[in-house]
């Protein structure tokens, strides 16, 4: 008796897997990627919501961490897009796209890569990375750029660090950031932390400004820290890369000193959407195609969602409807 | 006699003395060593530059991506539409029809208290606005348990036919068991995408054993007189195994459906690792935005699906149990309360509507059978009599179906039901976070946070590092392949040599060795705080009570919500990391102390007590040298699942071989995360090896 029970169970479940087979490609589906910072959350959340919205997509988010296994998700097919992709944190960029960047009619940035990823377009949001102290120990110790880092350099010091100084450096090896490789070509006698996600690292920055505790954070802008607290940027030699471009890992991360990338600051990002040719090649998914073309985000736009979301703690999606309910002037454009 | 235990005894303290010496001398150099190289120890360049395991397995991949990339996208694929097409139906359907097709099973099986429950728990689902990700999670559970179940069974019934099957399927059951769940997880990956596809593959792995185990050992343990009247009979052998077999290793078979559920619903949600959808993603996206009260919520959905889940697949493989029919039966209170008069008052409606409702159901299912066999009967008239049978049986099936059918039919037709309603929204995330920042704010909890970081960093951490970093290389692999001949034997000590030397060709010795030293630390508070709490647990019950209360939910919930209250209080880094390490994987030597002491017998005790022991004595010279086995049982238990938790200690900055995987992922670089992640499941199979032999060791020597 029992058994029939377990026979029927099963069949039931044989059922539903050959039921499946038709099912599968019925809607039109994209599969988009959960960015691991709050902004690039936020700028895909838009473009979902209006592809749902407006174009009757279901799109599928997968939490991903950024980096070159992102990139080779994409080009494999196993994810449909991605946003907000910063050109100075992804080393893939250039092997992968075949492209020429525009952002508002200009061309911003150009690719030779092998085409593997599609660049859909900018997402408009312009980003800028720095390293950053509170305002409070600028003004104390007198700080006016990295140069006077060192001689405060105790200050700075925790228990894990000794006697160097603590940078709570870029969170996640993926986004090559080279923070410890910056500090000694710098001379800057401190220590870089990695500490593994954004939130280990704000948690970190935030329970310091609380304390009025000196400390010297990597952060990139926009971002709700800054909404909350006042930081003042330690203007890091300007962005150069080394003539020929020494330091990657075909070259064997031989930097040129001083002179250029790792050793000055980082460029200002026009960030990007990127995306599966094939997939963006589909007569289906031409709309899709063309709204991330017209795309653009305003930096100012992204930092008000980050306050609702980061600092009132509100629910992401929620937020993104509210902003597109109440500002069609600004993203109706995108649709045309 | 008595000269004979003093001789006995001394010669066993004389024994000791030696072992402690040797101990000593041995740590002694170690110091000696590794105060006097200069930096970490490095394996020598050629083995490393020769052995470039990293680069073979990416190459190995690229072929395996070129070349059987076709396959395995197909048995993806097909998972994938599976999944989808679930999902799908669970997400689409109103939420009315999802609550019915929890509930009524729930309540059929488990009876009004079970029924309730359900409800609770879809509510919580809904009112924390986790909707979605929980029904996605159910779908990934169900799915895999579907087809563990029925591979799990095709192949236990194949173990059960054939020793020779039994004995090859053992060790790799074994295997499946020992390897931990995220060494597959990464793998299963690169071969079968991210999301629901490899998602579900890794969870097949880790929870098939039981289903396979407990079905071959229900079959086997079929009576031989019930086989052999059977095969007087005449019955096949096939006949045999299908009509007698299998039937009579039912209760066997679901308690093994029992443990596969809730071996699944932990992986699956372990595997937003590699980007599977659920509660799992939330509370991993919880923990990046460090919102506690989010990250709580994930974890009670999954604290409450788990019990709902457990308590649904047990009810439905009792055997129930039939009161005299002369009591009134209660549905909802406990049946002791009978007496009370106010119990039989509540109980009273209860009891009409139930015999209502069944009066209903069984009258509407014997119209439907008498239909159906009117229909049948037609054609056949015997099959017609067990088809109707069948049907008038099961009354509360067709009933089932028609409330399924008149909420969908509703939803088409009439209004629209949707998802769960907005407004019945209650959030618990505000006062959560608000408690738990109003602590990150209190000075003196700082400033004991602070101490405890700055304590455990210097005196604990650092020296640990260095030292064992600092050590030759050959030397450490020589203490631990001595520690493996004395404890296993010779064949043991060439595996961990070999192991050993994996790591050190690997060229993350040092990664490996901080991995070590974090574990250890981990392992060492473990025991100076979980000790001392068993031992409390063990003379107080109502103590222990609560503590089992509170030791399930911890080890229900997803390991990484520990994350963010020790990120909040402790900030970043490797301190953190190894506190996060200590929350997780306390519970077992909490109750593996109190179990060992509770364990010795009355009587051990009593006549300690009546030489005149004092308590303490008692305790010290008695109760703990008996309950060492199962002491040590609890440490290893406590050292695997500290390995396991160093695979999500670099999301608040660990370090060691977890952080090498990570970076491999994110690097997309396979050799590199596989290595580490090889590296760290290496060290947990050595160490784990030693404790349980030495356990064996000390258990013979106690004559246990």
């Amino acid at each position: 008796m029992k058994l029939t029970k377990t026979i029927s169970a099963l069949f039931l479940s044989l059922v539903l897997l050959i039921g499946s087979l038709g099912q599968a490609n019925a809607a039109k589906r994209l599969h988009a990627a959960i960015a691991d910072w709050t902004g690039g959350i936020i700028t895909c959340e838009v473009a979902v919501a209006i592809l749902e919205r407006e174009y009757g997509y279901k799109v599928k988010q997968t939490v991903f961490p950024s980096g070159t296994g992102l990139w080779e998700a994409i080009a494999a097919g196993e994810i449909d897009f991605a946003c907000e992709s910063w050109p100075s944190y992804a080393e893939a960029d250039s092997v992968m796209l075949n492209e020429d960047l525009i952002y508002e009619g200009k061309v911003v940035g150009s690719y030779s890569g092998d085409g593997s990823v599609d660049l859909l377009g900018t997402s408009g949001i312009i980003g800028l990375s720095d390293y950053w102290i509170p305002k409070y120990a600028a003004e104390e110790f007198g700080i006016k750029t990295w140069k006077d880092l060192n001689k405060h350099k105790a200050k700075f010091a925790t228990i894990e660090t000794g006697n160097r100084g603590r940078l709570i450096g870029c969170p996640v090896a993926g986004w090559n950031c080279h923070d410890q490789k910056r500090l000694d070509i710098l001379g800057i006698d401190f220590q870089a932390d990695e500490l593994g996600t954004e939130a280990a690292a704000i948690a970190e920055a935030k329970a310091a400004y609380m304390r009025k505790e000196p400390f010297l954070l990597y952060l990139w802008s926009p971002h709700w820290f800054f909404g909350e607290f006042d930081m003042v940027g330690v203007q890091l030699p300007e962005h150069k890369v080394c003539d020929p471009d020494t330091f990657t890992e075909a070259g064997n991360w031989k930097d040129c000193g001083k002179k250029g990338w790792p050793g000055t600051g980082w460029a200002k990002d026009y960030t990007m959407n990127y995306g599966n040719p094939a997939v963006f090649a589909k007569a289906e998914n031409a709309d899709a195609k063309k709204f991330f073309e017209n795309m653009s985000l305003q930096n100012i736009d992204q930092a008000k969602m980050l306050v609702e979301v980061d600092i009132k703690k509100r629910d992401v999606k929620e937020v993104v409807a509210e902003w597109l309910d109440n500002n069609p002037d600004k993203w109706k454009p995108w649709l045309k | 006699m008595s000269s004979n235990t003093e001789l006995a005894g001394k010669s066993n303290q004389s024994k000791n003395i030696i072992t402690y010496l040797i101990i000593g001398i041995v740590f002694l150099i170690a110091l000696w060593l590794s105060s006097q190289s200069e930096g970490p120890s490095k394996f020598p360049k050629v083995v490393t530059d020769e052995f470039t395991f990293t680069a073979w397995v990416n190459e190995g991949e690229d072929f395996l991506k070129k070349n059987y990339r076709w396959m395995t996208k197909i048995i993806a694929g097909y998972i994938k539409a599976c999944y989808y097409f679930v999902e799908d139906f669970l997400l689409e359907s109103p939420w009315l029809l999802i609550t019915a097709i929890i509930f009524l099973p729930c309540m059929i099986a488990g009876g009004l208290k079970l029924g309730l429950y359900s409800l609770f728990v879809v509510y919580f689902w809904g009112a924390t606005g986790m909707w979605e990700p929980s029904l996605q999670t159910v779908a990934l559970m169900g799915l895999s348990v579907l087809l563990c179940v029925f591979f799990g069974f095709i192949l236990g019934v194949l173990c059960s036919q054939s020793d020779r099957f039994e004995g090859f399927m053992k060790p790799v059951l074994d295997t499946m068991q020992v390897m931990p769940a995220f060494v597959y997880l990464f793998p299963a990956l690169f071969f079968f995408g991210i999301g629901g596809a490899p998602a579900i593959l890794a969870t097949m792995i880790y929870a098939m054993p039981p289903i396979i185990r407990l079905t071959n050992t229900g079959i086997r343990q079929v009576p031989a007189q019930t086989i052999e009247s059977a095969t007087s009979f005449g019955s096949s052998k096939l006949q045999l195994l299908f009509k007698i077999k299998i039937p009579l290793s039912l209760p066997s078979i679901m308690m093994g459906i029992n443990q596969v559920i809730m071996m699944a619903l932990a992986l699956v949600v372990l595997a937003c690792f590699i980007g599977a959808e659920g509660i799992g993603g939330q509370v991993w996206q919880a923990i990046r935005r460090l919102d506690v009260g989010w990250a709580m919520e994930g974890g009670l959905c999954i604290l409450f699906m788990a019990i709902m889940f457990d308590r649904f697949s047990s009810a439905f493989s009792k055997t129930k149990e039939r009161l005299p029919s002369d009591v009134q039966k209660f549905y909802l209170l406990p049946q002791g309360w009978a007496k009370y008069h106010l119990a039989r008052l509540i109980e009273k409606p209860l009891k009409i509507t139930h015999d209502v409702m069944k009066y209903i159901c069984v009258f509407t299912t014997n119209l439907i059978a008498y239909f159906i066999k009117f229909l049948i009967s037609t054609v056949n008239k015997t099959s017609a009599e067990d088809i109707g049978e069948f049907i008038s049986k099961r009354y509360y099936i067709i009933p089932s179906f028609i409330v399924f059918f008149i909420i969908t039919i509703i939803d088409l037709y009439f209004i629209k039901i949707g998802s769960f309603p907005e407004e019945w929204r209650l959030s618990i995330r505000q006062p959560i976070t608000n408690a738990v920042e109003s602590l990150t704010v209190n000075p003196g909890f700082i400033a004991f946070t602070k101490s405890l970081r700055a304590f455990v960093y210097l005196n604990l951490l650092r020296p640990l590092d260095i030292f064992l970093t600092h050590i030759p290389w050959w030397y450490t692999m020589a203490v631990f392949i001595a520690l493996g001949y004395i404890t296993v034997g010779i064949r043991f000590a060439l595996i961990t040599t070999l192991l050993l030397l994996f790591i050190g060709a690997c060229g993350i010795w040092s990664h490996s060795m901080i991995t070590l030293s974090s574990v250890l630390v981990s392992v060492a508070l473990c025991f100076v705080i979980g000790v001392p709490l068993g031992i409390i647990a063990s003379y107080n019950e109502r103590f222990r009570n609560i503590q089992n209360v509170v030791l399930d939910a911890m080890q229900t919930l997803p390991y990484f919500c520990y994350l963010i209250p020790v990120l909040m209080f402790f900030g970043g880094g490797t301190v953190s990391a190894v506190l996060a390490t200590v929350i997780y994987s306390i519970p077992p030597i909490i109750r593996l102390t109190s179990l060992g002491l509770t364990q010795v017998s009355g009587t051990y005790s009593e006549v300690s007590r009546s030489f005149g022991g004092t308590l303490i004595q008692t305790l010290n010279k008695v109760k703990f040298p008996l309950a060492v086995p199962s002491l040590v049982i609890g440490f290893n238990q406590t050292v695997i699942m500290a390995f396991a938790m160093q695979i999500v200690t670099p999301l608040i900055g660990g370090k060691g071989l977890g952080l090498e995987v990570f970076n491999g992922l994110a690097r997309s670089d396979t050799g590199r995360g596989l290595a580490a992640g090889i590296g760290i499941v290496l060290l947990a199979i050595i160490i784990d090896r030693i404790t349980l032999a030495w356990t064996k060791k000390q258990r013979e020597a106690l004559g246990l």
